[in-house]
């Protein structure tokens, strides 16, 4: 954490209300968003509880599992909740534009579940259904293994800095505002949303003590409370095995009834809530280079959809060695993009950079923009240079490559010295790219006088790293999973594996 | 030996019920080993959840019956069969010869289950054991002691140390699942935190009997749990070299209990002063005590201490940076409260020497966010 984030945090302790730490909301919120809030059993190994589901505050679906430890009812479940999902995924693969490697929808699907809870909640799921089969003595609906692995895509999308395909709510909230409380309390919705905006009549003190009562704000999940576990849900499933095993519909029903309607008083605050927050999140403007990154999940989605289309296997349990370090440098990359396109786009996130001196900013002092070079190849070349004075506690070092937030996106420097001088820091830097030629400068190409000025470092293109193909591996540095059991056989398996009692 | 600090602890604790260390205390020493309170509380063995609720505080700690039911159903079906389970995956999952001999179930001797017969019981079976003559291949409920802060507490893993390979293994049984060969590491760290304090009991036993402990004791703790999505129990070592050494750093650098009490205030006690089972205490009178001793609060407490929401609304009514967590708090080396943080932002307040460079820094963040604030007021 930075100096001006933690400071954020006690102004917001000390006015007891939440501030702003950015300017903009740098994840693209969808139009239409598909809210899904998992319910889950406590101690079970990802056994589903209920779920409710819907694109529109108004449009709610519930589905509750009567008898989590029921096989039979877990799987139904998944259907249902299948159904609704893949049917709210097949109606993004409408408008495609561009042609051969460059088609791809117009627009990509949104998923937001509370927390990151929600999205383990959705990762088990994924798990549970992608391997199944649809024939056979353990067959499950079609739509299950669909479900599955359109639901592992979407959880394995998530992982990626920067990406929107899957939010959880609490962070896309706490990426704009901080609060006067820990980040731990912050994974709260109820907690979170008490700082930010207090139901009407209530201060944020009282607001926050009824975030933690479980009678008044339910937890968002996934897990229930003990106490509603132990007083209302133990009896009521209980209730309806009983009317179950004895073959009484009518007490069935009503069992059936009551479970449905003690889980939705335990899961609608939580839907108000979401669509409380996203509404709140609707009215921070969302970040220029938002659009950019969106249209990176829109390839990823067409992709994904023709590889689905194509009846692509299911993703494997785990990654081989090579997969695992591809993926790793990926999401090392993507997480070094989005920092800097957040510094680039968004002057707070950029003053949190400054203030640990990896950015800075301040006033040309002095400017040489005719300066000429002989390159290496003997040309002559423009190599303009300023100077900026900056309170900044610099700490980047000669040669650092650097673009700024405040020039054309063709402009480049380098970084020549850095020299304190009277408690300020004086940094002199070479302008690279965007001057233009000895000949032709280009009007606007080197910061001017007296202007402000800030930069950054370059997050730079780099290739991508090259791993070597899986066959030529050596052997030390396959993955256990990959010897023994090849593919094919695992998701056999799989398909055949118990999940949950039989009875 | 300990007569004196007994006595004083028993006072402390009042007319309450002895509490034994369990998983939480055990968890919370390791995540706050500098608390002072919790220390006493724990030590004296008080009932930290019913003082908590007393004092207008009620924890929100509570286990939901399915967790209990599955738990309990689990532990049932490893242990089933003469151990049938667990002796399968300790040889076909983990590849360890465990030999066919019996098992002793130590949860009491003769009918006697008082803790330091129990734990006499074990040692004497455990040493044996180790010196090759033991008899068994399974210790079910052995009863350990540890010493926490200069004082003898006992354990009872509700767990397996088996000898193989000739050396003991701390096994934990638990109901979360290992999937696709992970587990959450947030729950395996917690379920080695036990271990580990069990694994350090058994090493001091068996050090006193004049026994190589690490080489009698492994630090791998063998983790039994579900596999997958099922109820079929699956086992992996997890490595707990590092979480030992820094657990038995921890105990090592924990402030004596004796000293502790004898810096308390004569008469001080947490009895809540029950009749007929209410607690009729005033309880500014306990929320006096408390305050008399010190807490070293922060936001890990809520998940490892009954206390949690006490010490927090003791910590916000001080405007303390504990409440925001060691993460923003280690910005303002040397200040304490929110109330000091502002005043030297904005200048009001002259920093020491220890605190002017991170006043520097302080005044430079907050010179950033005027600037900000001034820019984007009211947008968005
Ligand atoms: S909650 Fe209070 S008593 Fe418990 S460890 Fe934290 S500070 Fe100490």
């Amino acid at each position: 954490m930075s100096m001006v984030s933690a400071l954020a945090r006690v102004q917001a302790m000390e006015s007891m209300t939440a501030v702003k730490v950015t300017a903009f909301r740098h994840r693209r919120l969808s139009d239409r968003p598909l809210v899904v809030i998992p319910l889950t059993m406590a101690g079970e190994a990802g056994a589903p509880l209920a779920a409710m589901v819907g694109s529109s505050k108004r449009n709610a679906t519930l589905l509750v599992v009567a008898q989590p430890r029921n096989r039979d009812q877990r799987f139904a479940f998944a259907a249902d909740l299948g159904e609704l999902v893949t049917e709210y995924l097949n109606s993004f693969r409408q408008d495609r534009r561009g042609e051969g490697e460059k088609s791809r929808y117009s627009d990509a699907p949104q998923l937001l579940v509370p927390n990151t809870g929600g999205i383990k909640a959705l990762a088990d799921l994924a798990r549970m259904c992608r391997f199944r089969s649809t024939t056979g003595p353990y067959a499950v609906a079609d739509v299950v293994p669909e479900f599955g692995m359109w639901l592992t895509f979407l959880v394995e999308r998530a992982e990626q800095a920067g990406t929107c395909l899957l939010l959880p709510v609490t962070g896309m909230l706490t990426e704009h505002w901080a609060t006067g409380q820990s980040t731990l309390e912050d994974q709260n919705l109820a907690s979170l949303m008490a700082w930010i905006s207090p139901p009407p009549g209530t201060d944020v003190a009282q607001a926050m003590a009824d975030a933690e009562s479980p009678d008044i704000c339910p937890p968002a999940g996934p897990t229930t409370s003990p106490q509603f576990d132990n007083r209302d849900l133990a009896p009521a499933i209980k209730r309806f095995d009983a009317a179950h095993t004895a073959g009484d519909t009518v007490a069935l029903a009503a069992a059936q009834a009551e479970l449905r309607e003690l889980i939705a008083e335990q899961i609608q605050p939580t839907w108000r809530l979401m669509w409380d927050a996203i509404s709140l999140l609707r009215s921070v403007p969302e970040a220029p280079r938002a659009a950019a990154r969106f249209g990176r999940d829109c390839a990823a989605f067409t992709s994904y959809s023709d590889y689905r289309d194509g009846g692509g296997l299911p993703q494997r349990k785990r990654d081989t060695a090579i997969g695992a370090a591809r993926r790793l440098d990926r999401l090392e990359q993507a997480l070094v993009d989005f920092e800097s396109d957040m510094a680039f786009d968004d002057p707070f996130v950029l003053a949190d950079r400054r203030s640990v001196g990896e950015a800075f900013a301040g006033t040309v002092v002095d400017a040489d923009p005719g300066r000429v070079v002989l390159s290496d190849s003997n040309r002559r070349v423009l190599r303009p240079r300023v100077t900026i004075r900056t309170d900044d506690p610099v700490r980047l070092a000669a040669g650092t490559k650097l673009v700024s937030p405040h020039m054309p996106d063709s402009h480049k420097a380098r970084i020549v010295s850095v020299l304190p001088e009277g408690g300020t820091m004086l940094v002199t830097v070479e302008v690279t790219g965007g001057m233009g030629t000895p000949r032709t400068p280009k009007a606007d190409g080197v910061p001017a006088l007296d202007r402000h000025i800030a930069y950054l470092p370059d997050p730079g293109w780099r290739p991508a790293a090259e791993f070597p193909a899986s066959d030529s591996t050596p052997w030390t540095h396959h993955s256990p999973a990959q010897v023994p059991d090849a593919d094919a056989t695992e998701s056999e398996n799989a398909a055949a594996e118990g999940w949950g009692h039989d009875d | 030996m300990n007569a004196p600090v007994d006595d004083r602890l028993t006072a402390l604790r009042g007319s309450a019920q002895r509490r034994a260390y369990n998983a939480r205390s055990l968890a919370a020493l390791e995540n706050n080993p500098r608390c002072t309170l919790r220390a006493l509380l724990d030590a004296s063995g008080s009932d930290k959840a019913a003082i908590a609720e007393h004092a207008g505080y009620p924890s929100a700690f509570g286990q939901s019956t399915f967790a209990l039911a599955r738990g309990n159903a689990f532990e049932a079906l490893v242990k089933a069969n003469g151990y049938a389970e667990l002796l399968r995956v300790l040889r076909e999952t983990l590849g360890l010869t465990v030999p066919e001999v019996g098992n002793r179930d130590l949860n009491d001797v003769g009918g006697d289950s008082r803790q330091e017969i129990r734990h006499t019981h074990t040692t004497r079976l455990l040493v044996k054991a180790a010196q090759g003559s033991g008899d068994s291949t399974l210790y079910d409920h052995p009863m350990l002691r540890l010493t926490v802060g200069g004082y003898a507490v006992f354990l009872e893993p509700d767990l397996v140390a088996f000898r193989a390979d000739d050396r003991f293994y701390i096994v934990e049984i638990k109901s979360f699942p290992i999937i696709d060969g992970q587990a959450d590491p947030v729950q395996v760290k917690s379920a080695t935190t036990q271990a580990c304090a069990y694994v350090i009991a058994l090493r001091d036993m068996l050090r006193q009997a004049g026994i190589d402990p690490e080489a009698a004791v492994s630090d791998q703790i063998v983790l039994v749990a579900p596999k997958d999505f099922t109820n079929r129990p699956t086992a992996a070592f997890v490595d707990a070299r590092k979480q030992v050494a820094a657990l038995t750093r921890q105990l090592a650098r924990l402030e004596r209990i004796k000293d502790l009490v004898e810096l308390l205030p004569e008469g001080l006690t947490f009895d809540l002063a029950p009749d007929g089972g209410q607690a009729q205490r005033p309880v500014e009178e306990l929320t006096d005590a408390l305050d008399q001793v010190d807490a070293t609060y922060r936001p890990d407490c809520l998940n490892h201490c009954e206390m949690a929401f006490y010490c927090r609304a003791r910590a916000r009514e001080d405007a303390s940076l504990d409440i925001l967590g060691p993460e923003a708090r280690e910005q303002f080396g040397g200040v304490d409260t929110a109330t000091m943080v502002m005043g030297l932002a904005r200048g009001e307040l002259t920093p020491t020497a220890d605190q002017s460079e991170m006043a520097i820094a302080l005044r430079h963040a907050a010179r950033l966010r005027a600037e900000l604030d001034q820019a984007y007021r009211g947008a968005a």
